[in-house]
């Protein structure tokens, strides 16, 4: 556990290049070293940080094994995480040894590759085409960063309830969900796109009632017109949104994520304590055998 | 109308997000282009006004140039209006007068100047004119042009193929005719612009609403559920609306779509542009 039983997280809500991994490598490792003065011990970047979000058939051009050489790529990033004792969390296009590509998220602490997270649930309607592209991930990891248990979702991953129901019953103190997501839809008397009012809606419900932390970061920036919307923000166990970046806008704020408080929650409302598995897991499998 | 599905107005709520949004958009899409400045066809009309006051937003009153280019049968008070947002928001101005080569393309032509016929091409040629007069400077003022259509006259097709619809980006296609006049509110744009009906201006006394048969107000709340709400046309008028206008419209945007989409390509290779070569145009 961390000094005063808390972690302080830096939410990078950044503009990627498409396609252009270079520019934004570099554009992380410059967030990192600003995150590190401020005190941070992990940076979080939006889904596919380092390449851009609609990347149609230059997802092929932009894959990198993380497992082999090809990962020499993000050397920067290995060694400023090494130099400055700290962790993020970014996210690239990976590619598997047998030449699978995933929408994936990996967790580099002090030069070490500590998890890679690969998207779960890959949209493929309206505006979206992941699918297209992209192998779906076999599951949700949850690993220990310095003491602190973390589960990253991506984007979509989140809008399946289970998928944060598994993270917390895994062990999760903290999940992380970053994004790439589109500003869309208005409503008369609402100060912000609907899709915004979604997000914040469904991650104050996964906080409260999962009593866990969630730090959300979206991307901002256009690609072919579509704008995402940025409003990375924190919603600490209560359900209750705290360090809050402005809509449309890059930028950095940092965390104080305290688990003294997640403790405090958890006693108070032990629902992941009374939490029945067996019964869920008995009524998933008659789901399951009837739908058969 | 009594059920709540309604088209969303743009109110002083949700204003500002949506005008911070589209400067953006003209911003970051015309700096990735390696300009920062654009060019647009002023009307005097409210949709190229909105267009106008948004780029002003985005790149400054030096980086965004109007073009007027009236026809001899445009209205005065056309001329008046562009002015006024020209002189409002400090920007610079090119007058160009379209009559000249569009009388001399048209004057061996026998029909009369009222047949409907001859009425559709001048108005489409005019269109094509201010076209290419405005990737001309485009050109010359190393600029993008701005698009101007509105997503109600898109959906409908009331517009020219490679003329008024013809643009590098467009901040407010995706914003319907009615939405625009609430754009238009809080943009502060003159109201002299706000409240004339629409036209077109492609010939004396044209009204939109008159040539289209229906109002757009009308129109744009059943486009709303048409297709931001996907609902089908007999869902749409089991809503109450007037089953004829529904299906009518619906057909337009049908037998419209080909002027929203880049020309067919046969294909012959492996990979064919815009089939299964798939980039963004933000690519490079």
């Amino acid at each position: 556990m961390k000094k005063n039983n808390s972690i302080k997280i830096c939410l990078a809500q950044t503009n990627p290049k498409v396609g252009d991994l270079k520019k934004n490598i570099e554009n992380h490792v410059e967030i990192i070293s600003g995150a590190k003065v401020q005190g941070a011990n992990l940076v979080v970047f939006p889904e596919l940080s380092l390449t851009g979000y609609f990347l149609k058939d230059s997802v092929y051009d932009l894959g990198i094994n993380i497992n082999t050489d090809e990962s020499e790529v993000l050397t920067d990033i290995y060694e400023k995480t090494k130099d400055l004792d700290i962790a993020v969390i970014a996210g690239f296009v990976e590619k598997d040894a047998d030449f699978n590509f995933y929408n994936s998220s990996c967790c580099i602490s002090k030069g070490m590759l500590l998890n890679v997270h690969r998207k779960v649930y890959l949209p493929t309607y309206g505006m979206f085409e992941e699918l297209r592209y992209f192998k779906p991930g076999d599951g949700f990891g949850v690993f220990d960063l310095n003491g602190v248990k973390v589960s990253v979702l991506t984007c979509e991953d989140a809008w399946h309830l289970s998928a944060s129901y598994i993270a917390v019953n895994k062990g999760a103190h903290i999940i992380i969900v970053n994004s790439a997501s589109p500003a869309r839809g208005i409503t008369a008397g609402l100060n912000k796109f609907n899709s915004m009012n979604m997000w914040e809606e469904l991650l104050s419900v996964i906080a409260f009632y999962y009593k866990s932390y969630v730090i959300y970061v979206n991307r901002v920036g256009f690609e072919d017109g579509i704008g995402f919307s940025g409003g990375s923000c924190v919603f600490n166990p209560s359900g209750g949104m705290e360090s809050k970046l402005d809509y449309l806008e890059e930028g950095e704020i940092l965390a104080d994520v305290n688990l003294n408080l997640l403790n405090n929650e958890r006693f108070k409302t032990p629902l992941i304590r009374d939490e029945n598995l067996n019964l869920t897991v008995k009524e998933l499998e008659n789901i399951i055998n009837n739908h058969k | 109308m009594k059920h709540k599905i309604q088209l969303p107005k743009i109110d002083e709520y949700n204003f500002p997000l949506i005008y911070k949004h589209l400067s953006n958009f003209i911003k970051i899409e015309v700096l990735k282009a390696g300009v920062n400045s654009v060019v647009l066809g002023l009307s005097g009309g409210i949709d190229s006004a909105a267009a106008c006051f948004l780029a002003v937003n985005a790149l400054g009153k030096n980086n965004v140039t109007a073009l007027i280019m009236p026809y001899k049968s445009s209205s005065e008070s056309s001329m008046e209006d562009a002015l006024k947002v020209v002189n409002m928001l400090g920007i610079s101005r090119y007058i160009v007068d379209i009559s000249k080569q569009i009388n001399e393309y048209f004057k061996n032509e026998t029909a009369a100047n009222d047949n409907i016929g001859i009425k559709v091409r001048k108005g489409n040629k005019m269109a094509r004119e201010r076209m290419s007069i405005l990737y001309d400077y485009s050109y010359k003022l190393n600029s993008l042009v701005l698009g101007t259509s509105n997503k109600s006259e898109l959906l409908l097709g009331y517009g020219t193929l490679f003329g008024d619809m013809a643009s590098a980006l467009n901040p407010i296609g995706d914003i319907y005719k009615t939405q625009i006049y609430q754009l238009a509110e809080h943009l502060g744009i003159p109201k002299s612009i706000i409240t004339k009906p629409p036209s077109a201006d492609l010939w004396e006394g044209q009204s939109d609403e008159t040539e289209l048969g229906f109002t757009y107000e009308t129109a744009d709340g059943i486009m709303y559920l048409l297709i931001d709400k996907m609902y089908k046309p007999e869902v749409v008028a089991s809503l109450g609306y007037d089953e004829v206008l529904v299906n009518e419209i619906y057909d337009k945007i049908k037998k419209s779509q080909y002027k929203r989409r880049m020309p067919l390509i046969a294909k012959i290779s492996e990979r064919t542009i815009n089939i299964d070569f798939r980039y963004l145009r933000d690519w490079a």
